[in-house]
């Protein structure tokens, strides 16, 4: 295994730039999710790293060498590709043991890992058939199984499971976060689905339009988003964008008015230098005011109005008006609320998040940063 | 009424397509059937013989007993003559005792066949490079070269024969057998590889992109990817080219009947066929039967292609 390191990397088709300025650090063994909406050029980085796609300026070193000028095959990387890619004329066995073989492995060597490979990922059955005669699923998983099978420094995934239908990519994600804490592997995994990066990912990369927005742990990304795009991106459903004016310390969003002071993640400084902010509260940080609220430090909205009721079993999730725009809350399946009814909703005001109106950038409080202890659990 | 115009409307439609293929094979059935006539069958105009005949191909494909000529009574007086030499002598024996101007339809079916072959595999191969890198590669002037190609089919073949044959001549190639049947290769090579190249480039590009980049990521080069991945998966259509290139050569006569005209041992079938037509040995059912053998491998090839052509290989590799 090999750490990766992408300084100051740029690609542009053209005068048309995709990714812009680009710099991670991934080290041996960890796992980066690069994530973000289509076109963010997370494929694009991947494929650079890959050596699919040349580097329009700046470096790719993989294993202490740079390997820019590398082609594809000299790099010693493995890919697990979004549409499979398996060779169509070769036997199941055939396309796991093709890299192996071309890697000049020993027949033991190549029969040992086949064997380990198709147990792991359950294709003993399947090994004398072709692609056209297996399932999606199935055929993920030789694509999955061709890349493992393989003694690579670094392994890439574009957007594996992207084409599985959600049982399946449910029980394939768990896989892969299995096999790789089994092998530690040093992997790359791109993604738009922001589930599958929060499960997977060591580390979450946020990109949008070629920028990287934000880096950092899964629950960092959830918890302290640096501006709007990655609050709303990550969480499902995604973070409600309050506007509030702001009056001395106070916050004001329709008739209520929220002490700042008690928000613990704002600097009180920088915000009073703002007319009006952006809160951002997740729906899961709201609380049915009837139960038991888990923090001390909360607020209560006390007159809010259901527009909708979601049932999803586990919770349901409520719609309501708040401060003129549709908001959303997660509540415990405890609560009992109805559509058309006035309920108060309770908010843990240690996480919530003032962003800056104009520049969407999050107004933290420096001393303030969340007590990695608080970070394994968003409830606690 | 809906099911009766249905009706009479299939009727039609079948009605055009049995008068449709019988326009298209009854040169055929014609062929065969003068070809399995007897000589005092020929005035009858039934397609089927009144007695099968197979002299003709017995004849052609050299599975006649040999006949004995008998000499003249005025020759062998002739051969009697002490003063005469031994040489002069077998000299008229050799003469008169041969079947004179004996169609060696096996030699001329060699000829064609070894040229076809050679025409079809090269064209095949280059084929296959140039395709793929005009389907895949990105170079200055692909498009130019892509469709320069195509060029050559814009002057006929008439108007070319005469300055590529003096090319030839001018650079010595005609002067010999070797060099001839190479400027004939080269020709046929010229005539075939802008649709071989058409066919396979159309081909590659429905091969998807990803299956060659996964070859590359499991440790392939660009050109090895291209012999593991793309050639194997492109069997059905470089038969189909390789068959194409093959038929195209063993029918050409154009230009096999101004170079190989003065070397009567390399003519190919269509023109061996041409001088079959024109000596002493234009007899009907010869002629027929050595059509038929030349048709033979044509319909064989094509038969086979159709076979090939039914199914796609690179279902299951990637998808959607």
């Amino acid at each position: 295994m090999s750490s990766v390191i992408i300084r100051n990397v740029n690609k542009s088709y053209g005068t048309l730039p995709i990714v812009k300025n680009l710099n991670l650090e991934v080290q041996d063994g960890e796992f980066v999710v690069l994530v973000g909406p289509s076109g963010c050029g997370k494929s694009t980085t991947l494929r650079m790293v890959a050596g699919l796609e040349d580097i329009t300026q700046g470096d790719i070193d993989v294993g202490g060498r740079t390997v820019n000028d590398l082609p594809p095959h000299k790099r010693n990387i493995a890919m697990v590709f979004q549409n499979y890619a398996l060779y169509p004329h070769m036997s199941v066995k055939e396309n796991i043991v093709f890299g192996l073989k071309k890697s000049g492995a020993d027949a033991q060597t190549i029969q040992n890992k086949l064997a380990d490979v198709s147990e792991m990922l359950k294709l003993e059955p399947y090994l004398d058939r072709k692609p056209a005669d297996l399932s999606g699923g199935q055929r993920q998983r030789v694509a999955m199984g061709r890349a493992l099978a393989r003694d690579a420094d670094v392994y890439l995934f574009d957007e594996p499971l992207s084409n599985l239908d959600a049982k399946l990519r449910h029980h394939m994600r768990t896989e892969i976060a299995r096999i790789q804490h089994q092998y530690n592997m040093t992997a790359i995994y791109v993604t738009h689905d922001q589930i599958e990066a929060m499960t997977l990912g060591d580390r979450v990369v946020v990109m949008r339009d070629g920028i990287v927005e934000q880096v950092g742990s899964p629950m960092e990304i959830y918890l302290q988003p640096t501006n709007t795009f990655v609050a709303t991106f990550i969480g499902s459903p995604a973070m409600n964008l309050i506007e509030a004016t702001v009056n001395e310390n106070v916050l004001v969003i329709d008739d209520y008015h929220i002490p700042a002071a008690d928000i613990a993640n704002v600097d009180l400084t920088e915000l009073n230098k703002h007319h009006s902010v952006l809160v951002g509260i997740r729906p899961d940080f709201f609380e049915d005011s009837s139960l038991n609220s888990p923090s001390d430090n909360v607020f209560e909205f006390n007159d809010i109005q259901v527009d909708l009721v979601e049932n999803l079993g586990f919770d349901k999730e409520v719609l309501f008006k708040l401060g003129g725009e549709d908001s959303k809350a997660r509540l415990d399946l405890r609560s009992h609320v109805q559509r058309k009814e006035h309920i108060s909703l309770t908010v843990d005001l240690n996480r919530v998040l003032i962003f800056d109106t104009s520049t969407e950038g999050v107004l933290l409080n420096p001393g303030a940063l969340i007590n990695p202890t608080d970070l394994s659990d968003p409830n606690g | 009424m809906m099911n009766k115009r249905t009706k009479l409307q299939s009727f039609m439609l079948y009605a055009l397509v049995i008068a449709l293929v019988v326009f298209c094979i009854f040169p055929f059935l014609q062929i065969l059937s003068t070809s399995l006539k007897h000589p005092i069958d020929w005035g009858n105009p039934s397609l089927i013989p009144k007695i099968l005949h197979l002299d003709a191909y017995k004849e052609l494909l050299g599975l006649m007993p040999p006949k004995d000529v008998d000499i003249p009574a005025s020759i062998q007086r002739l051969l009697d003559n002490p003063a005469l030499s031994e040489a002069k002598k077998q000299a008229l024996i050799t003469k008169f005792t041969s079947g004179g101007d004996v169609f060696s339809f096996g030699r001329y079916m060699l000829n064609t066949f070894v040229i076809s072959l050679v025409t079809g595999v090269c064209a095949t191969f280059l084929a296959s490079l140039a395709a793929y890198a005009i389907a895949r590669l990105r170079f200055p002037g692909q498009s130019v070269m892509a469709n320069g190609v195509l060029f050559v089919y814009m002057v006929g073949g008439v108007l070319l024969m005469v300055p590529l044959y003096q090319m030839s001549v001018s650079v010595g190639l005609a002067s010999s057998v070797a060099g001839t049947l190479f400027s004939l290769f080269l020709i046929y090579l010229i005539q075939t590889l802008p649709v071989a190249m058409y066919m396979l480039g159309n081909y590659f590009r429905t091969i998807p992109f990803s299956l060659e980049e996964a070859a590359m990521m499991d440790g392939c080069s660009r050109v090895e990817a291209f012999w593991r991945i793309i050639m194997p998966l492109s069997k059905p259509m470089l038969f189909t080219v390789f068959i194409y290139c093959f038929v195209i050569a063993w029918n050409e006569y154009l230009f096999a009947s101004v170079f190989l005209k003065q070397y009567q041992d390399f003519h190919t079938l269509p023109l061996a066929l041409q001088t079959l037509f024109t000596s002493k040995n234009a007899i009907w059912d010869r002629i027929m039967a050595a059509s038929m053998l030349t048709l033979l491998p044509v319909i064989i090839c094509f038969m086979l292609a159709n076979r090939h052509l039914s199914g796609g290989l690179t279902e299951g590799g990637v998808k959607g």
